[in-house]
């Protein structure tokens, strides 16, 4: 269909729009009138992903004179794949209605692992190294070896993509990665370098969060997008954990040691280039066959000519083959560039002393029995103090070492992954004063008899990672299912939205079913409040609630608890008192371990048992893998028990110090951001069994805190809008009465389109018969 | 009840509580909510308040729902519809068949309706044939082979009501499977579960033997008694068949009618043949042989079969010697109607009664009865579309369920003929 939001054609390829689609596209046209962010809350399954696309393509196409592009940044692989299919059904409609001149370019953009096809290097097991399994095939110097020698091994993909140069371009189109590697594969290019190189090209481009929050790749990939582009976070109710995890570094003993090994193997690299007689001697650690070519006088000069490019500042950089980046500086791109690297560290085995003296350093720092903390300014002091390197050294470390491992002509980077956290961290406590803090912990408080020190770099202000994209860009658009309180996130986020709006769902019938349990059957309550959690009477009351749901619930039940320790010792009692028993008398039980092997096997099952009719129940943890990206939709989840409120650790050193923080900073109360960060991810969770209107699911909340009117009022508005008073304050029989009349109601056979009354798909007559009024009075 | 919660009151001790719990057992006030459920039928409107129930005028609109729904695939393209049709009724027998949210428990309300069923549906299926089975721990069991007797299948299965264990579908479908597979290809295979439990218990894989049920044209039908299972929404809609759970008793008395009349014919199925039937005479009274079915010396009342002479005792049934297909005329004639059934009468809004050109249409053109209310408010009344004769709603229920003639149409025949 197609039709009219004030001066732009939005080309829409379904035949009917739900009302709140509609709207939400009024208020996404008005943030990218005004140039500005925005924050757009709607329940999943009411199709966000697509009225998003198409409202901003149809926006782009209306205004031809100042093109705009699409950013679209997912979570997950899978997510991925999915919007660029819905982008591909739009952009067939479109062309279908404007002929050739809709055409755009949409690609995905993933890590090798997802793009490559050439055979011997996927055949690796993780990220790492799969990358370096590519980065020793494509390497500059790699490739100039194997000029000379045919039997260096290439990438013949990427030797044909770099033959092709100017003429490896996409025809324009929507590509997924299987589209991209098929087209790599037909036509004997790279897809993965195509990709990158048709980043700046395309008009539409989706990939992770990474590439536009983790400074580290951003200024790779994302460093040539225009202005005029939309950047669209989606599913991201959880953005400001992501950016506090991209600029924070925790090192252990492992990454010592590692560092250390490291150190040694560059040392001697370096000794092998200085004397190229000794060099021969017997060095068993590395493969030598990958080097033999480099033992020639040049290579003396190479580190020279290092030397002089450090000393005419490090944005020289930018010069180096596209295959031969791989992170960039950690600190915010244009912070630090156009700075000459400081004379102390010039030198390769200066650079090598100052890092071993910082291991060293921090070494001693885990040496500790108390838990310590402390700012950056503090310890950057105490290093220079102790170890003797300043502030500037610090925050250069991080280029420093990528240069040098270029010009040492390291493939295998993968292995240099300690050294690589090193002077991350290094970098991030030289750059920033604020912000910040360290923390050292001897051990783990919950396992207090095993000593595992771990020094902790944990950034408290989600802000400055994101920051730059906010600069840089004309429009965020942030938009999720649970955004609420949608207050609290310009805060957090620290930037001023022009647009910020809740929307509900509109729905045929009444299909999701919330409701609050605070009782058991006994009548006490129930609770995972700390003093409550290890009582008798609240894990048999749990128990019970479970074991009587899955008598009434057909097929998929999902629980989840507040952490992996408590569904550990809540299964354990369940199983000594025969309750775990009895429940697999009616469904079988799958649990989530901290394995992801394990869990997607049990996942996998999961599905197979209520498929066939046996069913199941799924124990999973709040914050646990399942909880984020798994869907429970239709039979595999017809009931979510949220047992508890899944507040975070309050004890941890590092929550303690970012809402110290927070505080201070944000002026946003310590009980505030810790009931809504537990809100939102109990909503998340029980937001995973109802992925679209015609699917319909019960959800519990099993503890009493949840009546209180403080931590409901926190709930999406979805979710509180089918909250009835009635469900308030319910006991697990109550509650087993409600269950039993709602699943029978559902099963009946209803209208899809829903009545006169209620109307909820809108066709094209619709929509022109009506103003923007009477959209907005029909929604609230 | 009381004695329980006066315990209660004076403080019966927590390990009281504990001990009720490790036997099972529910306490006083527990009981109470599931034992009276006085409030379930009633009924609120959007403010909360209570409605009144008017059960007359929302029974008869579920009636003419269910008629419409039938008539609109029936008349419209006069679909080809299976009047022989062999059904198998599996009734669960696991332990969630003994759970007391149907009153008294679900067993007997099942047991009671499949009583009805069966009864109706020889009456509207006189050349079908039944078989009953039950699923009980995990394993699917023969009550009944396929035949024609009310009476047999109901006294089997009164006999055979405990409930216990596991329920499992797949056993229940690959023992239909054996036996619907050896009937003669004119007859349409049918099987009707009535599915108490959530979930299945199987020794295989479900899906395969979906497929297997799919492959030999067996319809599966479903009437679950709890939730929506997706297993048994895959079967139905794999095997042509519907699913349907019931919301409370009337509910499934109305899903399980429903089943009742002859569905449309499978389109690869179905097509014409002939089909060899005997008419055997009804025996002397008082002329003492032995029937062929129960092996008995019987006095009177039975058949005997045209072509070998055997003595059976009912029809419709298959000549237990040569295999003849026995019946009686009036069972041919009573399964006619199926394939001409009469059109759906329209509603008339109450106030045209008022109009001068109705006066006359004040009683009801079948029973006579007076079509006003007491109060002489006009009461709902329906018009038959090819005679305009008028109807109250009890005749129009008697029509279409039990006479299939419309009289009004019948007697305007007859006198435009005399005329003639």
């Amino acid at each position: 269909m197609k039709f009219q939001i004030e001066d732009v054609t939005v080309y829409f390829p379904y035949d009917h729009i739900y009302p709140e689609q509609y709207s939400y596209m009024i208020e996404l046209k008005r943030a990218l009138d005004a140039k500005g962010h925005c924050l757009l809350e709607m329940p999943t399954g009411t199709g966000k992903t697509i009225a998003l696309l198409s409202l901003i393509t149809s926006y782009s196409l209306s205004k031809p004179q100042s093109p705009i592009k699409l950013i679209y940044c997912t979570r997950t692989v899978h997510e991925m794949e999915k919007t660029l299919a819905e982008l591909k059904l739009l952009h067939n409609y479109q062309i279908k209605h404007l002929g050739p001149q809709a055409r755009i370019l949409a690609i995905g953009l993933s890590s090798r692992k997802n793009l490559c096809v050439n055979p011997t290097v996927l055949a690796a097991e993780n990220r790492d190294s799969v990358d370096a399994g590519c980065r020793k095939l494509t390497a500059s110097w790699v490739r100039a070896m194997a000029a000379e020698n045919p039997n260096v091994p290439t990438c013949q993909f990427f030797e044909n993509y770099e033959k092709a140069a100017s003429a490896a371009v996409l025809p324009p189109g929507v590509y997924t990665l299987q589209d991209l590697r098929a087209f790599g594969k037909e036509k004997g290019w790279c897809p993965y370098f195509l990709a990158r190189h048709m980043v700046q090209f395309a008009n539409v481009v989706v990939y992770s969060y990474q590439y536009l929050l983790d400074p580290k790749v951003a200024g790779i990939i994302s460093k040539e997008m225009q202005k005029e582009s939309v950047v669209v976070f989606d599913e991201a109710h959880n953005i400001d954990n992501v950016c506090i995890e991209a600029l924070s570094v925790s090192v252990r003993r492992q990454t010592l040691e590692g560092a250390t090994r490291n150190l040694n193997r560059i040392s001697q690299e370096i000794d092998s280039r200085k004397n190229l007689f000794h060099k021969l001697g017997p060095k068993p650690t590395y493969a030598v066959g990958l080097f033999h070519g480099r033992f020639k006088a040049t290579d003396a000069s190479r580190l020279r000519s290092e030397y002089n490019r450090l000393v005419e500042g490090l944005a020289l950089r930018g010069n180096l083959p596209i295959t031969d980046t791989w992170l960039s500086n950690p600190a915010l791109p244009d912070d630090i560039l156009k700075e000459a690297v400081p004379g102390n560290i010039r030198r390769a085995e200066h650079f090598l002393h100052v890092l071993r003296r910082l291991v060293q350093y921090l070494r001693g720092r885990l040496e500790t029995d108390n838990v310590e903390k402390e700012s950056p300014v503090g310890f950057v002091a105490s290093i220079s103090s102790h170890a003797g390197i300043d502030q500037k050294t610090l925050k250069f470390c991080y280029d420093r070492l990528h240069s040098l491992m270029l010009t040492l002509e390291i493939t295998d980077t993968d292995e240099f992954l300690h050294i690589q956290t090193i002077c991350d961290f290094a970098t991030l406590i030289g750059t920033y004063a604020r912000g910040f803090s360290i923390i050292i912990e001897p051990f783990d408080e919950r396992m207090p008899h095993i000593p595992d020190p771990v020094l902790q770099l944990s950034c408290h202000d989600a802000s400055l990672a994101i920051k730059p994209v906010f600069d840089r860009f004309q429009s965020v658009v942030i938009t999720s299912g649970t955004l609420s309180p949608i207050d609290l996130y310009p805060r957090l986020l620290n930037f001023h939205p022009v647009v910020s709006r809740s929307f509900t769902m509109s729905l045929t019938r009444d299909c999701i079913c919330p409701m609050v349990l605070t009782r058991g059957s006994d009548q006490l309550p129930v609770s995972t409040k700390f003093d409550m959690r290890s009582d008798p009477g609240v894990v048999r009351n749990y128990g019970k609630l479970l074991l009587e749901m899955v008598s009434v619930v057909p097929d998929g039940i999902v629980c989840f608890f507040v952490s992996y320790s408590y569904m550990d010792g809540i299964i354990n009692t369940w199983n000594d008192s025969g309750i775990l028993k009895e429940i697999m008398q009616h469904k079988l039980v799958f649990i989530e371990t901290q394995d992801v092997v394990e869990t997607t096997l049990a996942l996998d099952n999961y599905r197979r048992a209520c498929d066939c009719g046996r069913g199941a129940v799924f124990f999973s943890v709040a914050r646990g893998k399942v909880a984020e990206g798994i869907d429970f939709d239709r039979h595999y989840g017809r009931l979510v028990i949220m047992f508890g409120v899944p507040f975070q650790y309050t004890l941890s050193k590092i929550l303690l110090a970012r809402l110290e923080y927070l505080r201070d900073t944000f002026q946003i109360k310590e009980g505030d951001f810790l009931t809504f960060d537990a809100l939102r991810q109990a909503a998340q969770c029980v937001g995973r069994v109802i992925r679209s209107k015609a699917d319909y699911g019960m959800m519990i909340f099993a503890d009493k805190r949840y009546s209180r009117h403080d931590k409901r009022s926190k709930l999406p508005s979805w979710i509180l809008s089918h909250l009835r008073d009635a469900n308030l304050n319910l006991s697990t029989d109550m509650a087993l009465h409600i269950a039993r009349e709602f699943l029978r109601k559902m099963a009946q056979p209803y209208d899809k389109t829903g009545g006169s009354d209620r109307k909820t798909l809108l066709s094209q007559e619709d929509l022109e018969k009506m103003g923007d009024g009477s959209v907005h009075e029909m929604l609230y | 009840m009381n004695n329980g919660g006066a315990r209660r009151m004076n403080g019966g001790g927590e390990e009281d509580d504990d001990e009720d719990y490790v036997n099972g057992d529910l306490d006083a006030w527990e009981r109470t909510y599931t034992d009276e459920r006085s409030w379930e039928s009633l009924q609120e409107d959007e403010s909360g308040l209570l409605r009144p129930i008017d059960n007359k005028a929302l029974y008869h609109s579920q009636y003419r729902r269910r008629l419409r729904s039938l008539s609109s695939t029936a008349t419209a393209a006069r679909i080809q519809k299976g009047l022989i049709r062999y059904l198998y009724l599996v009734i669960d027998l696991s332990r969630a068949a003994s759970e007391t949210d149907f009153r008294p428990s679900r067993i007997v309300v099942i047991a009671k309706h499949v009583e009805a069923f069966i009864r109706e549906f020889f009456d509207q299926n006189p050349l079908s044939q039944v078989g009953l089975l039950t699923i009980k721990d995990g394993v699917a069991q023969c009550l009944t082979d396929l035949g024609g007797s009310p009476e047999s299948h109901i006294k089997a299965l009164m006999n055979k009501l405990e409930c216990s264990g596991d329920s499992s579908l797949q056993n229940a479908l690959d023992l239909v499977d054996g036996y619907l597979n050896q009937i003669p290809s004119y007859g349409h295979r049918e099987v009707l579960i009535l599915y108490a439990a959530l979930s299945t218990c199987d020794p295989g894989d479900i899906m395969e033997t979906i497929q297997k049920c799919k492959k030999s044209k067996i319809r599966c039908s479903v009437i679950g008694l709890a939730a929506e299972m997706f297993i048994c929404k895959h079967l139905c809609q794999e095997t042509g068949g519907t699913y349907s759970v019931a919301l409370d008793e009337s509910h499934f008395k109305e899903l399980i009618l429903e089943h009742a009349p002859p569905p449309p014919a499978i389109a690869e199925f179905a097509t014409a043949n002939l089909i060899k039937m005997g008419f055997p005479q009804r025996a002397a009274e008082g002329s003492i042989s032995i029937c062929s079915c129960h092996k008995e010396a019987k006095v009177g009342a039975g058949y005997t079969c045209p072509r070998c002479k055997a003595r059976v005792c009912e029809l419709p049934t298959e000549c237990r010697i040569c295999g003849l297909t026995l019946v009686s005329s009036p069972h041919l004639a009573r399964s006619y109607h199926h394939l001409f059934p009469i059109a759906p009468f329209d509603e008339v809004p109450p106030f045209s009664l008022n109009d001068p050109n109705h006066k006359l249409q004040r009683n009801c053109f079948g029973c006579q009865q007076s079509l006003l209310n007491p109060g002489n408010k006009p009461g709902l009344l329906v018009v038959c579309p090819k005679c305009k004769g008028y109807f109250c709603l009890d005749c129009d229920i008697y029509i279409h369920e039990s006479l299939h003639n419309c009289p009004g149409c019948d007697s305007f025949r007859h006198s435009k003929a005399d005329k003639e």
